[in-house]
């Protein structure tokens, strides 16, 4: 099977402050994998590594056999990345914002509106997409942003806390959402604090604790491995 | 291209919001209304001015001045009354701002030469323009009497001689030299043009850097405070673009407001020049002079332009990154208004010439004061500093946005202003 994302002995120092102290994975085709880890654990840090916006202090990163070194441009055209505390343009309406970031990815006008017409699907705002984002609920400015991540069908999603700050409503419509449009083609890499969300979710977890990735696996192998019932007593006595 | 078209749309529209049309919209009408009343209240003061005469002496030389008077263009009222006293009350209901008594005796005794006074009492009614220009009403009025006697004196006792010629026997013929140009003109002409052309231009500059840096610093610190810095950071396009677009958009919608700016102080500036209509001869004697811009001229005073206006967006662009969030980027703006200010002030106060050469240096190095200096250097031929000017510009300009652009392609663009508040963290604890 082919490796979508490839991570090797990842370092990222920030000053003195060693935020990720070596860590490994790989993702496959299709599969969504999950970070799992408290508050400081690494996850963001990793996640913007993977998306171009930091350079890494040491290791290896490459995403469809592109090197995250040498080749940045080309992982952006693969890749589509939702940050953890992320906003759109206050004065664009959604549909507006959509098409906005839909013509960076699209190679034709015809191309655009198909991914917006899928956006608007995703987003599921009805007449509220024609709105100023200024005028939406934090919820719904999520799942613009999710729409905005999922419709151009990148190869490689990567998703920060998609459901952070949201009640369980919306999370849990979140969540629905990522499934629907994963079984399309798409990879997804996403970070959670959240450990029994992400266990409806995922297809593969690595528990990662002070920039360290203790043990991964599927939810149910870690379950089994660790006697626990569930992936947050899975971490508690991983960390042990 | 296509994506920085799309990219460059999205800057320009976030640029032009509510609250710029706003303000724009109001700042025009402030300037074209200040520029209304400006002009009506010089009509007031252009228009015939009343005066009331109260003429005791009734001979033929008062008579006399009071024609003199009326073909001076002013607006004689004759009083009938004997007394001072009623004459002054009637001057004021009669709304003349000038009363002007000539005793009895007057004309007898100046032709005799003696010298007699005559009284003018003045009403100031207010304090608008037209009454500060008490002062030189009655100059006026009694140079137009003090004309008149001396006239008629001359004609009766020499006939035959022209008073104008005896007056005045020495004709002047001015001529001004620039470089190596001659032409016959008055120096005071020549010297106001100067000064109206390059005072002109330094405003339109202040106004275009000042108003490009804002855009671009608040374009770059709304992305950040509105989270949305990231996720374009991830997108598909050189991180070159996104500088450009962000500085071209700035630029246009800077220089489009400065434009709408600059059309409503000319309002209000020709509101207090009057449009006084200058002698047709001064656009011939600058022609003659070489101190009109020629299109070459202007060409390299646009150049000049141009590059400060980049040298601003760049500085602006570095700042709106070290920024946390909208306020405290117009906080930062500070230090670029600062250095555009710096040679604005000193461009209308003083000539470059003649400061000392601390202050040359520092001139030198602010790349905003070389449009200031350009357009005084073009209009004099001296275009060998205009060039150095460009090409010291062009090299600041390139340094910047190298730094801009590393600055966008590394950690710092989104590390910074977290590296800022740690260290003024660790300054508060030691
Ligand atoms: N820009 C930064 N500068 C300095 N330290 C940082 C920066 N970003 C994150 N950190 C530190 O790195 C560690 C990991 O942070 P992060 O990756 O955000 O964790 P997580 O996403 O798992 O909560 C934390 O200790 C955090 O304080
Ligand atoms: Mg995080």
């Amino acid at each position: 099977m082919d490796a979508v994302l490839k991570v090797e002995g990842l370092k990222k120092n920030y000053g003195n402050l060693q935020a990720l102290k070596g860590i490994s994975f790989q993702i496959q085709k299709g599969e969504i994998f999950a970070l799992i880890g408290p508050n400081g654990a690494g996850k963001s840090t990793a996640l913007r590594i993977i998306a171009t916006l930091l350079s890494p202090t040491e290791g290896k990163v490459e995403v469809l056999g592109h090197d995250l070194r040498k080749e940045p441009e080309k992982i952006r055209e693969k890749i589509s990345y939702l940050p953890e505390e992320a906003g759109a343009y206050r004065n664009q309406r959604g549909v507006e914002y959509l098409r906005f970031m839909a013509n960076f990815y699209a190679t034709e006008p015809e191309e655009t509106k198909e991914f917006v017409k899928r956006g608007a699907q995703i987003a599921d705002l009805g007449e509220r997409l024609y709105d100023k984002i200024g005028t939406y609920s934090k919820g719904m400015v999520r799942k613009l942003l999710l729409a905005r991540a999922l419709m151009g069908q990148p190869h490689l999603a990567i998703l920060d806390e998609p459901t952070s700050g949201l009640d369980v409503i919306n999370s849990l419509e979140i969540r629905q959402t990522i499934r629907e449009y994963v079984k399309q083609g798409t990879t997804v890499l996403l970070s959670s604090h959240n450990m029994l969300e992400i266990e409806f979710l995922s297809d593969r977890v690595a528990l990662i604790d002070n920039g360290v990735i203790l043990d991964s696996g599927t939810p149910k192998e870690l379950k089994e491995k660790y006697g626990a019932n569930n992936l947050e007593e899975v971490f508690r006595r991983a960390v042990i | 291209m296509r994506k920085f078209w799309n990219l460059l749309k999205k800057e320009t529209k976030e640029l032009i919001n509510a609250q710029l049309i706003i303000s724009l919209i109001f700042t025009f009408f402030l300037f074209y209304l200040m520029g209304t009343l400006a002009q009506g209240e010089m009509a007031k003061a252009a228009a015939p001015q009343e005066i009331a005469v109260l003429d005791l002496d009734s001979s033929e030389l008062s008579r006399g001045i009071m024609n003199g008077l009326s073909s001076a263009n002013f607006k004689v009222i004759a009083l009938t009354t004997e007394d001072r006293q009623s004459a002054i009350e009637q001057a004021r209901e009669s709304g003349a701002s000038l009363l002007l008594v000539i005793p009895r005796g007057f004309g007898k005794s100046v032709l005799e030469l003696n010298s007699m006074s005559i009284d003018t009492y003045y009403f100031i009614r207010g304090f608008s323009m037209s009454a500060t220009s008490a002062s030189g009403m009655v100059k006026a009025v009694i140079a137009t009497v003090n004309n008149y006697i001396s006239d008629t004196y001359i004609k009766e006792r020499l006939p035959g001689v022209n008073p104008e010629e005896l007056k005045n026997p020495v004709k002047n013929k001015d001529y001004v030299i620039v470089k190596d140009r001659i032409a016959e003109g008055s120096p005071a002409e020549v010297s106001s043009f100067i000064l109206s052309q390059s005072t002109f231009l330094p405003i339109i500059l202040m106004l275009i850097i000042v108003y490009s840096s804002q855009m671009v610093i608040s374009a770059v610190a709304m992305e950040k405070e509105n989270k949305t810095l990231e996720t374009l950071l991830t997108v598909p396009i050189n991180r070159n673009y996104i500088v450009v677009a962000k500085m071209l958009s700035s630029g246009i919608v800077g220089l489009v407001t400065a434009g709408i700016y600059m059309v409503g102080f000319r309002f209000y500036m020709s509101g207090f020049m009057g449009n006084v209509p200058t002698s047709g001869q001064i656009d011939t004697v600058v022609q003659k002079l070489g101190l009109a811009f020629t299109p070459q001229g202007y060409l390299v005073l646009g150049v000049s332009l141009f590059l400060a206006i980049l040298c601003g967006l760049a500085m602006a662009i570095i700042l709106g990154v070290l920024a946390k969030d909208l306020k405290s980027a117009q906080g930062l703006l500070m230090p670029i208004i600062f250095l555009a200010l710096i040679p604005y002030f000193i461009s209308l106060f003083s000539d470059f010439n003649s400061l000392s050469w601390p202050v040359k240096v520092l001139l030198w190095i602010i790349p905003f004061s070389h449009p200031f200096l350009a357009s005084q250097n073009i209009l004099l031929g001296n275009y060998l500093p205009v060039f150095y000017g460009i090409i010291y510009m062009f090299v600041i300009f390139a340094i910047l946005v190298f730094l801009a652009a590393r600055i966008f392609s590394s950690d710092q663009v989104l590390t910074m202003k977290l590296q800022l508040s740690r260290r003024s963290l660790k300054g508060i604890k030691q």
